[in-house]
C-alpha cells in the first residue's frame, strides 16, 4: 500500500482499532479547541504549558497507586497534579517577590522533572503493565482503547455543558474581570471552574499529544480561528473545527507508519492550519494586507495617470487630440512602472482609449481626472488654512491624500472651506 | 477641609488598602452627597483608582468599610455602576460595540438569564445617548480612544444605576468627546444620579464638578467644589506627601509590619 492509500484507509475504519483512535483523537482535540479559546483570550498560554507538563507526575503516581493504566484513574491523577501546578504558580507569584513568568518556569520544570524521575523509576522497576506510560511524553493516539474513548466522551459532554452554561460569565471574565466583579459575578468561583475544565482537558489531551506539545493543542486552534473572525462564538466554533480536524488528520498520518508519534503530527497539522490562517485569514491576514496594498497602489496609479491628462489639456479646456505615451512619460512626473500600470488598468476599466497612436480619456476617465485634481486642491487649501502651512509646502501632502478622500470628506471639506473657488496657488478648483 | 453630609450617597469609614505591604490609601473617611458630580483628584499614585475599586469591592480594604445609601455594597449592587479605566481591557477582544454595551445588562440578568427585547431596546437607547448607534456592529479595536470610552459609558448606562463610579473617563479623548461626555454626565445628574469621576486635569475641573475629593494616599479634602478648590489645599495635595507619613509607610514595607493587630 502506498502512503496515501494507508492514510485513506484510516478513515474507512478498516481495522477496529482505527475507529477508536479516530473518535479518541476527535474528542480530545475538539474539546481542547473549545476550552483553549478561553485560555487564549485570557492570555494564559503559558499557564496551559505549565498544566500540560505538570500532569506527568500525576499520571505516574496514579499508575503507581492503581498498578494499572485505568484511564479514569490516570485522568484523575493528571487533573490533581495539573490543578496543583496552577495553585503553585498563583501562590508563588502572589506571595513572593517572584514574578509570574519566573513562577511559571519554576513550577513547570519542577513538576516535569519530578514526573520524568518517577517515570524512569517505574520503567526500571520491571512492573507489569508499565509499557506505554512513556508515551504520555509525546503522545500516542494508537494506544487508546475503548475504555479511554468512553471516558473522553463523558468528559467532553460535561465540559461542553459547563462552557455553554457559563459562556456569558467566562466571556466577561476574559474581557473585563473588574467589571464582572463589579456586577457581582462570583469571580473566584468562575476562575476555579475554568481552571478545572482546562486542567481536565489537558489531562485528557496528553493521551494523544503528549505533555510536551499539549499547550499547542490548547492555544493554536483559537489563535488560528481568530484570523477569520471578530466574533467570539464564531471563533470558538472555528477553533473546535480546526482542532478536531488537526487531531484526526494527525492521528491518521501517525497511523500510516508505526514509528510516528501522534502528538508531533497533530501539532504540525495544526501549525500548518494556523500558518495558513495567518496568511489568508480575512482578519489581519498577510495576504489580505498584501492585496489591500496592491489595490491601493493600483488606485493611485490610475488616478495619477488620469490626473496628468488634466494638466496636459489645461483642465480639459484645450483639445490637443490624443496624447502619446512619450508625452505622458515626460510630463506626468510619474515613475515609468507606475505610469505603465496606470495606463494598463485605466484602459482595462475603460477610462482610457487608444486613438491614432495616442491616448484619450473616456467620459468616466475625465470625471475621475477632474475629481482627483479637485480633491488635491481642496486638500491644499484645507491644510494651508488649518495647519497654517505656506502655499509652497502643501503640494506633497496633497499628492498622497487626494487618493483617499471619500465623497463624505469632500463634502465636509467644501463646507468647512465655505465652497471655495480657488486653491492656495490661485488655481481654480475644478467642478465635476 | 472635610465637609460631612447628612443622608450620604457613599460613606467610607477609615478605609485603608495596603498594596504590596504599603498603604495605597490610608484612613479615607468621608461622606459624599447625592445627585452631584463628584471629582476625585490627586497626583499620580495617590490612590484614586484604588479608592474607586475598594468602594466597588474589587479590592478588599484591609481596614475600614464602605456604605452606599447606608447599606452594604451587596445589598445595593444593582444601584451602583462601575466604569473601569479604558486601558484596563484588551480592545482586540473579539466583540462588537453592541456586544460590549450588552454586558451592562448582565448586571440585571445575572450569569444565566437571556437578554430579551426590552434589554435590546435599552442597549440601543444607550448606544444612541453616546452617539454610537451607527457603530454598533463595529469590532471594538477599530474604534478611536474616545469612542472606546463612550462604549464603556454606554455599557454603564444600560445598568440604570443610581451611583456611577468612573475611573478616568476623560483620559485619551478629544476635546469634542470630552464635552459630549460632560454634557451626558450633567444630564444624568439632572436625573438625580450621583457620579464619581476620577480626573487629573486641574484646568477643567471647575467646569465639571460640584463636589471635590482631593487625595494623596490620605484624604486631603472633601467638600463643595468652590470651598475645596483653593490654592493652599491644592498645594497640600500636590506639593508632596507628608514626610512623616511616607516615612512610616516605607518602614511598614521594609519591616513587613502589620498596619494593625487583628
Amino acid at each position: 500500500m502506498t502512503w496515501w492509500q494507508e492514510f485513506i484507509s484510516f478513515f474507512s475504519f478498516a481495522e477496529p482499532n482505527v475507529e477508536i483512535v479516530f473518535w479518541g483523537s476527535l474528542l480530545l482535540s475538539a474539546v481542547s479547541g473549545l476550552v483553549g479559546s478561553f485560555t487564549f483570550l485570557r492570555k494564559q498560554s503559558l499557564i496551559g504549558d505549565v498544566i500540560a507538563h505538570s500532569v506527568l507526575p500525576g499520571i505516574c503516581l496514579a499508575f503507581l497507586i492503581g498498578k494499572e493504566k485505568d484511564p479514569a484513574y490516570l485522568l484523575i491523577g493528571a487533573t490533581i497534579a495539573g490543578w496543583l501546578s496552577t495553585v503553585a504558580v498563583d501562590f508563588i507569584s502572589s506571595r513572593s517577590k517572584i514574578k509570574s513568568d519566573t513562577a511559571i518556569a519554576l513550577v513547570l520544570s519542577v513538576f516535569f522533572g519530578l514526573g520524568v524521575l518517577i517515570l524512569t523509576n517505574i520503567q526500571h522497576s520491571g512492573m507489569a503493565n508499565q509499557s506505554g506510560l512513556d508515551q504520555f511524553i509525546f503522545g500516542r493516539a494508537s494506544a487508546m482503547n475503548p475504555a479511554d474513548v468512553q471516558v473522553f466522551a463523558v468528559v467532553d459532554i460535561l465540559i461542553t455543558l459547563v462552557v455553554l452554561l457559563f459562556f456569558r460569565a467566562f466571556k466577561l471574565l476574559s474581557f473585563d474581570p473588574q467589571f464582572a466583579q463589579s456586577i457581582g459575578f462570583p469571580l473566584d468561583l468562575l476562575r476555579v471552574i475554568l481552571s478545572v475544565i482546562t486542567v481536565a482537558t489537558v489531562a485528557m489531551g496528553v493521551q494523544a499529544v503528549g505533555v510536551v506539545l499539549m499547550s499547542a493543542l490548547l492555544i493554536t486552534p483559537a489563535a488560528a480561528a481568530r484570523f477569520w473572525t471578530d466574533r467570539i462564538r464564531v471563533m470558538m466554533i472555528l477553533a473546535v473545527v480546526i482542532s478536531a480536524a488537526s487531531g484526526v488528520i494527525g492521528a491518521a498520518i501517525s497511523y500510516t507508519s508505526s514509528g510516528m508519534p501522534t502528538g508531533p503530527w497533530i501539532v504540525i497539522v495544526l501549525s500548518a492550519m494556523a500558518l495558513l490562517s495567518s496568511l489568508v485569514g480575512k482578519n489581519k491576514g498577510l495576504l489580505q494586507a498584501r492585496l489591500l496594498r496592491w489595490s491601493n497602489d493600483r488606485k493611485i496609479a490610475i488616478e495619477n495617470t488620469l490626473k496628468s491628462f488634466f494638466y496636459l489639456t489645461d483642465g480639459f479646456e484645450d483639445d490637443p487630440g490624443p496624447i502619446s505615451s512619450k508625452t505622458l512619460r515626460e510630463k506626468s512626473r510619474m515613475h515609468r512602472a507606475d505610469l505603465r500600470r496606470g495606463i494598463f488598468f485605466s484602459r482595462l476599466k475603460g477610462f482610457l482609449k487608444k486613438e491614432n497612436g495616442g491616448w484619450v480619456l473616456s467620459e468616466e476617465g475625465e470625471k475621475i481626472s477632474k475629481e482627483t485634481v479637485r480633491k488635491h486642491r481642496l486638500w491644499e487649501l484645507y491644510i494651508s488654512k488649518f495647519m497654517h502651512l505656506k502655499p509652497d509646502h502643501v503640494h506633497d501632502d496633497a499628492e498622497g491624500i487626494e487618493h483617499i478622500i471619500t465623497p463624505e470628506i469632500e463634502a465636509e471639506l467644501e463646507e468647512l472651506l465655505e465652497f471655495p473657488e480657488t486653491d492656495p496657488h490661485d488655481k481654480a478648483i475644478p467642478k465635476v | 477641609m472635610i465637609t460631612e453630609v447628612k443622608d450620604p450617597s457613599i460613606e467610607t469609614h477609615n478605609l485603608t488598602v495596603v498594596y504590596n505591604k504599603k498603604p495605597a490609601i490610608w484612613n479615607i473617611d468621608f461622606t459624599l452627597p447625592k445627585g452631584q458630580i463628584i471629582g476625585i483628584m490627586g497626583p499620580n499614585g495617590s490612590g484614586k483608582s484604588t479608592l474607586l475599586k475598594s468602594i466597588m469591592g474589587i479590592v478588599d480594604p484591609n481596614i475600614g468599610y464602605v456604605r452606599i445609601f447606608d447599606e452594604t455594597l451587596d445589598e445595593v449592587r444593582d444601584r451602583v455602576s462601575y466604569v473601569p479605566q479604558r486601558q484596563s481591557v484588551d480592545w482586540d477582544f473579539p466583540a462588537s460595540v453592541y456586544d460590549v454595551v450588552a454586558m451592562g445588562r448582565y448586571a440585571r440578568k445575572g450569569m444565566f438569564k437571556r437578554l430579551n427585547k426590552a434589554d435590546h431596546e435599552v442597549i440601543l437607547e444607550c448606544l444612541d445617548k453616546v452617539n454610537l448607534l451607527p457603530y454598533q456592529n463595529r469590532q471594538i479595536s477599530q474604534l478611536s480612544g474616545g469612542q472606546q470610552q463612550r462604549v464603556f459609558l454606554a455599557r454603564a448606562l444600560t445598568q440604570e444605576a443610581d451611583v456611577y463610579l468612573m475611573d478616568e473617563p476623560l483620559v485619551g479623548v478629544d476635546a469634542s468627546t470630552e464635552q459630549s461626555i460632560i454634557t451626558l454626565l450633567k444630564q444624568m445628574k439632572s436625573e438625580g444620579k450621583t457620579i464619581l469621576v476620577v480626573h487629573h486635569d486641574l484646568h477643567t475641573a471647575s467646569d465639571y464638578f460640584d463636589w471635590l475629593v482631593l487625595l494623596n494616599t490620605r484624604l486631603v479634602a472633601s467638600g463643595p467644589f468652590s470651598e475645596v478648590f483653593a490654592e493652599d489645599i491644592l498645594k497640600d495635595t500636590y506639593g508632596g506627601q507628608l514626610t512623616t507619613l511616607s516615612k512610616i509607610a516605607s518602614l511598614l514595607k521594609e519591616k513587613s509590619f502589620p498596619m494593625r493587630h487583628k
